[in-house]
């Protein structure tokens, strides 16, 4: 059987019309059929009660007379009543003193206990005693069947179902003609709705037959079809334009691919998820990978390196920030090689990164060369380092003892003996601070650094503490802003500041030295500035002066070894940072150097 | 003498003892003269309960319906049992033996056996308001209402309704329905 919910609506109706008014009628027919049941017994024993009581009065004679004759004559006349099915005359001993049977089967029941109306099974015993002057002389029963009433409600029955029968055909008839009322709205809607979906064409408009809320519904669906309609139209039209920029990328991958085939280089593309999707001939080649399932950069990066590496491309494709990164590749021979791989984002009109094209360039060789370059470095700093420490103790020998025989046996020399020690006395001293200051250089890049945050005003003071009797001695002012925190190693910071001031002291004029330091930010690192009023610097030799034993004066006037500059470029550049010098012959010089604003990783022993 | 007779003489020292031999009657079995008389004694409180009496043949409004055996009286205390306690409408029921004509207004019934001489006479001579009742075929033509007769066994009665009319009474129809025969 069909689901009723599944019937169309219209046959639907019908059937709720017929269901409802054939129970209602079925409802009514059976309320009148059971009231006229209940009424038709009260009449039933109202009738039989009068009945009863006529016999028993007339049958009070014969009972007093004892005559069963006129008493079964008197019972007779029941026969008239069809439906009385038989009568008995009990005299007051219980014996029976007359009876009617309307069939020769009726026997006399037993002579019940007081009077009135019982119902037994198909039939009603009445029973009524006889009186006579107030004094009871016998008992009449009287059984009475109910075929009569089971007749009416057969028939009452009948005519309750043939009204129903008559109504459900006219309730048919009518539910027919009307359910178009409601059916056809909406048959129409759905009928829209269904062509709407197969076609997929929103321009389909259900007609508004009614004014009703089936009306109501149809405007609604009409007005959610246009809605739908416009923005269907612009989803439409913004897929045509995400298409056509998908082609145009796609185009430009290839036009890019064609070209990087042709190009020397390793290169790659991928997606704006960081998917490879592209490797070009070369890097193929280079790697020696073939087929689908390992041409896949992951299979050619140093195990060593693959965990970071992977972290690191992550992090690019999600700031969407170029990627550059060294690291190693095997090569197809097995041999692992260093790389550097690049890769930028390119992206559409909108900003949207549409693929990343990036670039892996062989610098295993150079990569070689600086290793061993700074391996022979590093050899050369220990040498000098050991060497100078080493020659410390010998040059202080020859220091002092050229002092002792200064002092002892100054009287034994003669003025060219006098002389000849003294240059043995200053060449010993100058040979001392030499190697002095070549420890420091050395140390400058080897010794381990602990950054912390320091005021810069605070080491210029302990720098000026340092240098007072050189000050004082040239008469020298020395002025400063507020100079900021930086992060140096404080050690670093007055070496670099004593080397620069000590030089403005010592390359003066005749005018008293004027030496002023300043600081400005400079991108994410402070600029400091040491300004004098010195002989200046020939531009020409601007970079020469920060090398080791570069000195521009041998004149006596301006003592030095000529490692100061060398120091101070080597500290500066340890902590990432620049020193250069801006000056005109006779107009002063002008030293800045960068430091850093914030902590960072400071690598040991650089170059 | 039966057993089934001295059975229901036993019963009839009992107040109900009427309805029993009734009963023993309708068998038909009329043993001998004590059982017939103790029917007919029924038979004659029950023709006063189905007569209507014209109010002023009582003495006075309460006075009883009095039952009167004129003569020699065949009932024995058969009467007397049958009658004790029993009503008419608010009257009491009460026997007399009387050897004469009563007086007017003193008898309501009237009792005269078929022993009686000059019947007629006396008949005739108990004017208004009193019903007449005695037995055999001939009383009804000395001029009596209510003739009890045997017939098959079984106790009857015949009524003249000329003569109850004439004397203001009025027979229930129930009674007459039951008689059989009445006389017009």
């Amino acid at each position: 059987m069909r689901n009723f919910r599944d019937i169309p609506i219209s046959r639907k109706l019908v059937i709720i019309v017929m269901v409802t008014t054939t129970a209602a009628l079925l409802m009514a027919g059976l309320g009148i059929v059971a009231a006229d049941s209940i009424l038709f017994r009260a009449e039933l024993r109202r009738d039989l009660t009068a009945l009863t009581r006529i016999v028993a009065d007339n049958i009070t004679g014969a009972l007093a007379f004892n005559d069963p004759k006129t008493a079964a004559e008197t019972l007779a006349s029941l026969r008239a009543r069809t439906h009385v099915i038989g009568a008995c005359i009990y005299r007051k001993d219980g014996s029976v003193l007359a009876r009617y049977a309307r069939l020769s089967s009726f026997h006399c029941p037993p002579p019940g206990q007081g009077g009135g109306i019982r119902a037994e099974g198909d039939h009603l015993t009445a029973s009524q005693t006889a009186v006579l002057e107030g004094k009871p002389v016998g008992t009449l029963v009287l059984l009475y069947d109910l075929d009569e009433l089971s007749q009416r409600t057969r028939l009452y029955g009948s005519m309750v179902l043939g009204v129903v029968l008559v109504s459900s055909v006219v309730a048919f008839l009518l539910s027919t003609r009307l359910r178009a009322v409601i059916a056809s709205p909406v048959s129409q809607l759905a009928r829209a709705a269904t062509a709407v979906s197969e076609t997929g064409d929103y321009g389909i408009r259900a007609e508004k037959v009614s004014g009703d809320e089936l009306g109501l519904l149809v405007e609604r669906f009409n007005e959610m079809l246009a809605g739908i309609q416009s923005k269907d139209s612009d989803l439409k039209k913004a897929l045509a334009e995400r298409e056509a920029a998908f082609l145009e990328v796609e185009k430009e991958r290839e036009r890019f691919h064609f070209m990087a085939e042709s190009m020397p280089q390793k290169i790659f593309t991928a997606r704006a998820n960081g998917e490879i999707d592209y490797y070009n001939h070369q890097w193929v080649e280079y790697t020696g990978l073939s087929g689908k399932e390992i041409r896949d950069w992951r299979n050619v990066v140093h195990p060593d390196d693959i965990g970071a590496n992977i972290e690191a491309w992550q992090e690019a494709v999600a700031a969407g920030q170029p990627f550059l990164y060294e690291h190693r590749f095997r090569r197809a021979d097995g041999q692992y090689r260093w790389h550097l791989t690049r890769a930028r984002p390119m992206r559409d009109a909108s900003g949207r990164i549409s693929m990343w094209i990036g670039s892996n360039t062989e610098i295993h060789e150079q990569k070689e060369r600086e290793a061993e370059l700074r391996r022979a470095n590093e050899d050369l700093q220990q040498f000098a380092y050991s060497a100078s420490h080493d020659l410390q103790e010998p040059i202080r020998n020859v220091a002092i003892y050229s002092e002792l025989v200064a002092q002892r046996y100054r009287n034994l020399l003669d003025d060219d003996g006098k002389m000849f020690l003294g240059f043995l006395h200053e060449g010993g001293r100058r040979l001392a601070r030499l190697v002095s200051d070549l420890l420091a250089y050395t140390r400058a890049g080897v010794a381990e650094i602990e950054i912390t945050a320091v005021n810069a005003g605070e080491v210029l003071k302990h720098t000026l503490a340092a240098l007072a009797e050189a000050m004082r001695e040239s008469d020298a002012t020395v002025t400063s802003d507020e100079l900021p925190e930086v992060y140096m190693s404080e050690a670093h910071l007055q070496q670099v500041l004593q080397n620069l001031i000590s030089n403005a002291l010592k390359y003066r004029t005749d005018e008293p030295p004027k030496i002023h330091v300043s600081a400005a930010k400079r991108g994410a690192a402070w600029c400091l500035a040491v300004r004098d009023n010195g002989i200046g610097i020939d531009p020409r030799y601007k970079e020469r002066i920060f090398g080791v034993f570069k000195r521009l004066h041998h004149d006596q006037r301006y003592g030095g070894t000529g490692i100061g500059l060398a120091i101070c470029q080597r500290v500066v550049e340890r902590y990432g940072g620049r020193i250069w010098v801006e000056s005109e012959p006779g107009n002063g010089a002008t030293f800045y150097f960068t430091v850093p604003q914030h902590a960072r990783t400071v690598r040991s022993a650089t170059v | 003498m039966g057993p089934v007779a001295g059975w229901l003489r036993n019963k009839l020292r009992m107040r109900l003892g009427l309805i029993c031999l009734i009963a023993s009657a309708a068998v038909g079995q009329i043993a001998d003269q004590t059982v017939e008389y103790q029917v007919k004694a029924a038979f004659l409180l029950n023709f006063a309960k189905f007569v209507e009496w014209p109010p002023n043949v009582f003495a006075a409004a309460d006075s009883p319906v009095a039952i009167c055996v004129l003569g020699k009286d065949p009932f024995g205390q058969a009467l007397d049992e049958v009658v004790h306690g029993e009503t008419v409408g608010s009257r009491r029921l009460v026997v007399q033996r009387i050897s004469k004509v009563p007086a007017p207004r003193m008898c309501q019934v009237v009792f005269a056996g078929s022993g009686e001489k000059d019947l007629p006479e006396v008949l005739s001579s108990l004017g208004r308001g009193v019903l007449a009742v005695g037995e055999g075929d001939k009383f009804l033509r000395d001029g009596g209402m209510i003739a009890m007769v045997v017939e098959n066994r079984r106790v009857r009665f015949d009524v003249n309704q000329t003569a109850t009319a004439n004397a203001g009474l009025n027979l229930s129809s129930r009674l007459l329905t039951v008689a059989r025969s009445v006389k017009n």
